[in-house]
């Protein structure tokens, strides 16, 4: 593990995305307590406010703080989104691993059909199945974390695939090792790596998908700080306080860089060759 | 590339076209609203509605409804819409064409945009325009598309005053007025494509540039220039192709949140519309739609692959 | 007379961020028309790395010292344009390996035509004349389709053809020619030497060779060079420098290379009343199935042969040679052996009969181990070296073996590797240790056939001659039957008892070693024996080609 953390800060994207995803962290943990006001108390005296030392990011049409709303939103944001890709990759891990161990035809029915799902863009399946979930957070993440499963269980299969063909593997089967030795102590430990690496930026893609449908109205409701939401609402206000706009618009493409970045320094940290 | 190949690929085509029928068709026909409830609203007497069901297929079981649904679909009849109670077909195909010109304009800019990045990229790997190459691809994929929308609205449409924040203007109707309507929603989707297609181009290219047979063309004593565009690229493009392909499943769901940002009235706005209203087959035929037209691209794309790369023996 | 070219005092270190590292240092050679110069290193030893700085074609992180001179040209200070103008005109290059070093999306022709055009100035039309006229000169038999084709159209021996057409396309004062035959099966690097031969002495091109095989080297080259870590340790006259090596790591080098009549194991082994261990009874291994879409459209079955029809035995502790080229089928049969493959045809085991899968049980996976060519795919990378040898004494180990905690360490201190080595990773070992390690995982088990499949092919002679020496110590300390699997037939001669040849899927021949040269044998057979080179015999008169 620390050789890996080290492996990871030797690169500059790997650095630079650890400290940022480090950030991001921090904020999903401390953001209530160091946020300076009451994320949901209007003030109608301070609306529209722009960046000042009273308010450092400003405030919104009700005079919230928009730094604390940021502050607490982050869980909503961060946090839902990690979850869907944690959920997303599991389901495709096992429907990935399934069709490579069957092979054969059953191999290909599953990928014919898993290629079939892909062909509906991942907005728009999530958008129909927040549609017909109803619209709240939690719904948004399943949407999500379906919208993901078939480009998983793409990138697992592969992987196996790739594992499977090893002469480690063949040196077990050939030595009698049981089936489940085989995959839990040989398979696993090699096709876990470039998972994690696919699910960090995947995490980044999560992020802005959520804000997106928080944006189009389906994901977080008002009044939650979720970004996405912020950003939808403050769009009739932008010719009044263009910074209502965008700070929220910002912290998202900040989170979305920080796991990009990690997840390519993970992929570099992670390769045997270098 | 064999006759086989590509009937193999159109039948996977049609599979898809399947699976996409049978999941879109699900998740609508169980969507907590009841169509007949909907459409004469909720005071409507228990005779009126079961007359509507009846006459709208709806007490059938769901995989007659299916069937029927599925008939219609392949006589190109798509239904009728539930809230406009207009036919629903002509109306997406419509709005698909218009979604289909900000598609290509995009695809046009970032080809033009995104190709020189990624071969200035790889040539100058580690210099400072592949890091400037870099830093701009890390934001340009992790900007959402209404976080684009917004800047390059604050930007060119507010503070500059160059071009219209929102609206359509039909090509034919005025030309000039049309592009300008059109540039914001293709930049906005342009900047996650060429971002994304760059750093592909960048890591193909890096990878040619690595083979022997570059070096052998170099160690022939062939200048940098013709090794570059006569052996690597080519090399380098071709992945490229299916990259592309991927990408219009990016491009359809762009489609989505850009046409709902500038109000434009393409495909994506009118299945926004069609879910906002549980309009059902208007939702299933836009669906569908654009599946179809993912599908059909990266069928095309597959055959050019075959067509361009002679390593492959197709069966 | 004077050398075409010379290199004196010529030293290269790469920078790394742990400081320089020296990559040659001082090397002084000199190549004379006519000439034919052999280098010959193991890998690592820097002959690449010189090949390279001769082309000029560095990385940037290489810092150069001394010179390298085409007859009146420094190259160490020319421009990069004149290079470019010197590379492929002056002095040409012999790719290793064919598949790679042509572009696989233009056409052959196209590759051979574009140096032409470029350096002679002809007209695209002239250029493809000329190169159809070259392809002729190099043997290609049908050169106008030939020009046409693409890579994947053309065999490996058809496409290193093209490349040395290319080489010699401009008349160069000298070429370096970087292990042309590595890539490419015995007997087609046979008909690459011959053709190298005939236009070395045709054109009397000053030609450095390189290449890793000391038995090739003397039959091809007038003098030999051999590098040893960046530093030429020996050179001289092919004749003295085989006959009489001063050099230690020189004669370490010779010692190593396999001759056929130096025998390693001393007996004829068992004889044919031996008891047969392993019996493979018309075995026939088919890949691929037959897809559904071309059965619909008619087309014929696109099923391929691994193993037709395949019948020989294995007695106990004999040594049983496998040879043939790449797609002979010799791993195909290794891994039907081993339960890696279906098969078709019984293969009985001590008596047993073992039809599929179903029949290799406990008893017979005990028995039967295999060692594989690469360590670096069949070692586990994220398990340590003490995991991967605790698996078999798990499964097969005695109850002290498992109770034992220095169990491992004799595992180790058996292929002679400090016990130490159980708490590393593979990755912290070199190939011939990481082999060594795989030999003790499968002697683990105190099996009664060990099959080795090309277990040294990717190891440098040196190790090579290590590994087989340890092969054939624990052969003699349990008794173990091998299937020895591999392409080299003089390291098979040293050490098998017997010898099957195999091509094409077929078993061409099954022979006492001592019949194979001059005994009744396959056409197959004896033109395998033919091609491969005769190594070098330490003061006997070497026949030239």
């Amino acid at each position: 593990m620390i050789e890996l953390l080290r492996r990871v800060l030797r690169s500059p994207q790997g650095a630079l995305g650890l400290v940022l995803v480090g950030l991001i962290l921090l904020v999903v943990v401390l953001g209530p307590w160091i946020a300076p006001y009451d994320p949901e108390s209007l003030a109608p005296l301070q609306r529209y406010k722009p960046p000042s030392a009273l308010f450092w990011l400003g405030t919104d049409q009700y005079g919230r703080d928009i730094l604390s709303r940021l502050l607490h939103g982050a869980r909503a944001t961060v946090v839902m989104a990690v979850f869907a890709t944690a959920l997303g990759t599991l389901a495709g891990a096992v429907i990935g691993t399934i069709s490579a161990f069957l092979g054969g035809r059953s191999d290909e029915a599953i990928m014919r059909t898993v290629d079939a799902v892909m062909a509906i863009p991942s907005l728009l399946l999530a958008l129909l199945i927040v549609n017909l979930l109803g619209k709240s957070s939690w719904n948004a993440l399943l949407a999500i974390a379906i919208a993901f499963t078939p480009g998983m269980a793409r990138v697992t299969r592969s992987v196996a695939l790739a594992v499977r063909k090893q002469d480690y593997v063949n040196a077990a089967i050939a030595r009698g090792e049981s089936a489940r030795f085989i995959v839990w102590r040989e398979m696993l430990p090699n096709v876990v790596a470039p998972i994690i690496v696919e699910m960090t930026i995947r995490v980044a893609f999560a992020v802005m998908l959520f804000a997106t449908l928080s944006f189009l109205g389906l994901g977080a409701q008002p009044p939650a700080s979720e970004w996405g939401l912020m950003v939808a609402e403050a769009r009739r206000f932008m010719h009044l306080s263009p910074w209502m706009i965008l700070w929220p618009s910002l912290a998202v493409a900040f989170v979305a860089i920080g796991f990009n970045l990690l997840g390519d320094g993970l992929r570099d940290a992670l390769n045997p060759r270098t | 590339m064999s006759p086989a190949y590509i009937l193999k690929r159109i039948v996977l085509v049609g599979y898809t076209l399947l699976v996409v029928s049978l999941i879109v068709f699900a998740i609508t026909q169980i969507l907590p609203a009841d169509a007949a409830v909907m459409m004469l609203g909720e005071n409507a007497t228990t005779e009126a509605l079961s007359a509507l069901r009846t006459k709208m297929g709806l007490d059938a079981s769901i995989w007659a409804q299916y069937g029927h649904w599925l008939a219609g679909v392949l006589r190109g009849d798509f239904g009728v819409s539930m809230r406009t109670g207009q036919p629903v077909g002509p109306v997406m195909i419509e709005a698909l064409g218009r979604s289909l010109l900000l598609a290509l304009f995009s695809i046009v800019l970032m080809l033009v945009l995104a190709l020189p990045l990624g071969i200035i990229a790889a040539v100058r790997r580690g210099r400072i325009a592949d890091l400037l190459v870099s830093v701009i691809s890390y934001i340009g994929v992790s900007l959402p598309e209404f976080v684009t929308a917004t800047l390059v609205v604050l930007v060119l449409a507010d503070w500059l005053q160059w071009l219209p924040a929102t609206g359509y203007v039909p090509l034919t109707e005025n030309p000039l007025q049309g592009l300008r309507h059109l540039v914001l929603p293709v930049l906005t989707i342009s900047v996650i494509l060429i971002a994304h297609v760059s750093r592909m181009v960048r890591s193909e290219l890096v990878d040619v540039l690595h083979t022997d047979y570059v070096r052998a063309a170099r160690l022939k004593g062939l200048p940098k220039r013709t090794v570059l565009y006569k052996h690597a690229l080519r090399n380098a493009l071709l992945p490229t192709i299916t990259i592309v392909a991927l990408d219009v499943g990016y491009l359809l769901g762009g489609v989505i949140v850009v046409e709902e940002i500038f109000a434009l009235p393409g495909i994506g706005r009118q299945l926004i519309v069609a879910i906002q209203s549980r309009d059902l087959p208007s939702i299933q035929a836009g669906a569908l739609i654009m599946a179809a037209t993912y599908a059909i691209a990266s069928f095309l794309a597959d055959i050019a692959y075959a067509r361009l790369d002679r390593r492959i023996q197709y069966d | 007379m004077t050398p075409i070219l010379d290199i004196a005092g010529y030293c290269l270190d790469y920078a790394t961020p742990a400081g320089f590292t020296r990559a040659l240092d001082a090397v002084t050679l000199g190549v004379a028309k006519g000439e034919v110069l052999g280098l010959v290193g193991e890998s690592g030893s820097g002959k690449t790395s010189l090949a390279w700085a001769i082309m000029r074609h560095l990385p940037e992180s290489a810092r150069e010292a001394g010179r390298i001179r085409l007859i009146d040209k420094e190259l160490t200070t020319t421009s990069e344009a004149e290079i470019e103008a010197i590379r492929g005109r002056r002095i040409g290059m012999v790719f290793q390996d064919p598949s790679t070093s042509l572009n696989p999306t233009l056409p052959l022709g196209e590759q051979l035509a574009e140096v032409l055009e470029h350096h002679r100035g002809l007209t695209r039309k002239q250029a493809w004349a000329e190169g159809e006229a070259m392809l002729a000169r190099v043997g290609l038999k049908v050169p106008r389709e030939m020009m046409r084709r693409y890579p994947h159209e053309a065999s490996g021996g058809e496409k290193q053809r093209v490349v040395i057409a290319t080489a010699f396309a401009c008349q160069p004062e000298c070429i370096i020619f970087d292990e042309p035959t590595t890539a490419l099966d015995v007997i087609t690097a046979r008909q690459i030497l011959d053709l190298f031969g005939e236009l070395q002495a045709e054109t009397g091109v000053a030609s450095l060779y390189i290449s890793h095989d000391l038995a090739l080297v003397s039959r091809v080259a007038n003098r030999v060079a051999v590098i040893h870590r960046g530093r030429i340790v020996e050179q001289g006259k092919v004749e003295e420098v085989f006959a009489s090596p001063q050099d230690d790591y020189t004669q370490k080098l010779l010692a190593a290379v396999p001759r056929p009549d130096h025998r390693l194991v001393d007996d004829a082994g068992p004889g044919s009343e031996a008891k047969a261990l392993v019996e493979v009874d018309k075995v026939s291994v088919r890949y691929g199935r037959k897809p559904f879409l071309a059965k619909l459209l008619g087309r014929e079955n696109t099923q391929f042969t691994g193993n037709r029809d395949i019948s020989l035995s294995v007695r106990e502790g004999e040594i049983l040679g496998i040879v043939g080229e790449s797609g002979s089928g010799k791993s195909t049969l290794a891994r039907a052996l081993t339960g890696l493959n279906p098969f078709e045809g019984e293969i009985r085991f001590a008596g047993r009969p073992i039809s599929g899968l179903k029949d290799m049980d406990r008893a017979y996976r005990r028995d039967v181990q295999i060692i594989f060519q690469h360590p670096d795919s069949s070692l586990n990378p994220r398990q340590r070296i003490r995991e991967i040898l605790s698996r078999p004494l798990a499964l097969y180990g005695t109850v002290e073996q498992r109770k034992d905690a220095n169990a491992i360490g004799a595992l180790l201190e058996q292929v002679r590797l400090p016990a130490a080595y159980a708490e590393r990773y593979p990755h912290q070992l070199s190939g011939g240790e990481k082999q060594r390690v795989a030999i003790a995982r499968a002697f683990a088990s105190r099996p009664k056939l060990v099959i080795c499949d090309e277990i040294t092919s990717a190891l440098d002679v040196s190790v090579q001659a290590s590994v087989v020496e340890l092969l054939v110590d624990l052969q003699k300390r349990f008794g173990t039957a091998y299937l020895f699997i591999t392409h080299d037939l003089n390291l098979v001669r040293q050490i098998a008892h017997r010898i099957a040849v195999m091509y094409r899927g077929d078993l061409v021949d099954l022979v006492d070693v001592a019949e194979l040269s001059g005994g009744q044998v396959h056409a197959y057979t004896r033109s395998l024996i033919e091609a491969v080179p005769a190594p070098a015999a330490p003061a006997s008169e070497l026949p030239r080609i």
